[in-house]
């Protein structure tokens, strides 16, 4: 089993070998789940004030309206990037068989990173807001994410650029893909956008909001899978040919996605085709992702009984195809009708962000973490107990959401239904919704506690 | 288009980011062609993360 090394292995370098200082992975890593923890907590009293509205209600830093864009924000930079950016920190340079390019540099980035999200929590919690989905922060954190982020991308890029080997692993091309991607989509988003007007406005956000996910998480995150699935089971990619045809169908398809979440709306309707044609198209690269997995682990899947990195890799890579095919099937325009605006939306956001990405990203860090510090895990039954709480309070959180989602949608489609009445219609969905938040918290807090404690404390032997 | 209304420059921008992205992607394509990565030593680079295993891989 891969991640439960005994001390003599992590402490054997083979003679020879390229020894890694990892300061930076290291600092990311712990910053981003402690994130992950904090953050943690304001997810579940937003799912609470669903149940609860006037709960916390009289203290307006602690408004719905506040802690909710300081969940989405907290969620996906201070925990989702900043991890994916730790565990590229690490993945790189081993791929490339070099030393980071500059860790001084990567310590700062780090600092300033820290520096951002500390800065995004103040900020939002006082209530300086843009007003604009994933987009919220002020334009002076706006910039100084894009100074961390050529940082990051000057790292990555000067380390590649040393590589040992000439061919690049796909890992490689979907993080600097990634960099590109970010760079653009982050500017479009937070700096495009603040001098438009009207439903080009609204259209630039959107494409923002969706190739957030797309061009950004959806790359990182597949280059994190396409490393540790074959490192944590022992077991070279099914085809690196096959990787590539997935990464360019992505680069080439992604783009032009995000104007289908203004169907319906006041945009032209050739716009809105050319957005369902390529939300269709991006089953091509899914599924040359999701094959080329499954297939790296033919007559390997019993290791999934004892890894729980490997657990938490292929439950993403099957939720993956599962938010990638819901989300070409509700860009057409029958199906639109009846999610669109509803909760069926944050269900699928959700099994995107959560149930894929941060999957992934947790089974890097439980894969990693023990290697950077040299210790095994602290405890390998907590990390089971994890994938467990993470995977069952996901499942009642994405499936409620969908089937309440269909449900709201039903009666907005209804004009014989007084919108207060599907307000309070959908009060037992949230229920359902705040009791499996509270499944996956606990799962956050065992990992939290895991990871923080192998790499804090002090402990010997791995104590399962 | 009122004066203080930079609508259009801003989205022909955004534009201009999606053209520039299709071309980056389209010369990088070509020359992962040229640079055989589709060629019959395409699948070498997957075996690259294992150099410095520790524990032995198993056949594949």
């Amino acid at each position: 089993m891969q991640p439960q090394f005994s001390k003599a292995e992590v402490a054997t370098t083979p003679e020879g070998a390229l020894v890694h200082d990892d300061s930076t992975a290291k600092w990311f890593l712990v910053s981003s789940v402690a994130y992950f923890f904090i953050v943690g907590i304001i997810a579940v009293i937003i799912a609470a004030k669903f149940v609860w509205p006037d709960l916390m209600g009289t203290m307006s830093w602690l408004t719905y309206g506040r802690l909710r864009p300081l969940h989405v924000n907290g969620m996906l930079f201070g925990w989702l990037l900043a991890a994916d950016m730790g565990l590229a920190y690490y993945v790189i340079p081993r791929l490339c068989g070099v030393k980071l390019w500059s860790e001084k540099l990567g310590l700062a980035t780090a600092i300033l990173w820290n520096v951002i999200i500390l800065g995004a929590v103040v900020t939002l919690l006082a209530g300086q807001n843009q007003g604009w989905e994933y987009a919220e922060l002020p334009w002076y954190l706006d910039v100084l994410v894009v100074a961390a982020w050529i940082m990051f991308g000057l790292n990555v890029l000067m380390t590649v650029a040393s590589r040992k080997h000439q061919a690049m692993y796909v890992t490689i091309w979907y993080t600097m893909g990634c960099i590109l991607w970010t760079a653009f989509v982050y500017l479009t988003g937070n700096f495009a956008t603040l001098v438009t007007t009207g439903t080009n406005q609204a259209n630039l956000n959107w494409m923002y909001v969706h190739n957030a996910v797309g061009l950004i998480f959806t790359p990182i995150g597949l280059a994190i899978a396409y490393y540790f699935i074959p490192r944590a089971s022992n077991t070279p990619l099914h085809s690196h040919k096959l990787s590539m045809v997935g990464f360019w169908s992505l680069a080439f398809v992604y783009v032009w996605t995000g104007a289908h979440h203004m169907l319906h709306g006041p945009i032209s309707q050739w716009l809105q085709t050319i957005a369902i044609a390529f939300s269709l198209m991006l089953l091509i690269p899914v599924w040359a992702v999701v094959y080329n997995l499954f297939a790296t682990m033919k007559g390997q899947w019993h290791q999934l009984r004892e890894s729980v990195p490997l657990k938490f890799l292929m439950s993403g890579v099957v939720f993956y195809l599962l938010t990638c095919f819901q989300g070409p099937m509700h860009s057409l325009r029958t199906v639109n009708a009846i999610v669109s605006k509803t909760d069926w939306i944050p269900g699928h956001a959700h099994m995107a962000v959560l149930g894929c990405f941060s999957f992934f990203a947790i089974a890097g860090t439980y894969f990693t973490v023990p290697k950077l510090w040299g210790k095994p895990l602290h405890s390998q039954s907590l990390a089971n107990w994890s994938y467990w709480m993470l995977m069952i309070g996901g499942l009642g959180f994405f499936t409620t959401l969908w089937l309440g989602g269909f449900w709201q949608g039903w009666q907005w489609n209804n004009w014989s239904i007084p919108f207060i009445d599907t307000v309070i219609a959908l009060r037992p969905i949230w229920i359902v919704r705040f009791v499996s938040g509270i499944l996956m918290f606990i799962g956050i807090v065992m990992f939290a506690y895991n990871i923080l404690a192998t790499a804090l404390g002090d402990q010997q032997e791995a104590a399962v | 288009m009122a004066p203080t209304d930079y609508t259009y420059p801003s989205v022909y921008f955004a534009y201009l980011f999606f053209a520039l992205m299709f071309f980056l992607a389209v010369y990088f394509f070509f020359k992962s062609r040229r640079d055989g990565y589709w060629g019959e030593k395409g699948e070498e680079a997957k075996y690259q993360m294992f150099d410095e295993d520790e524990t032995p891989r198993s056949t594949p």
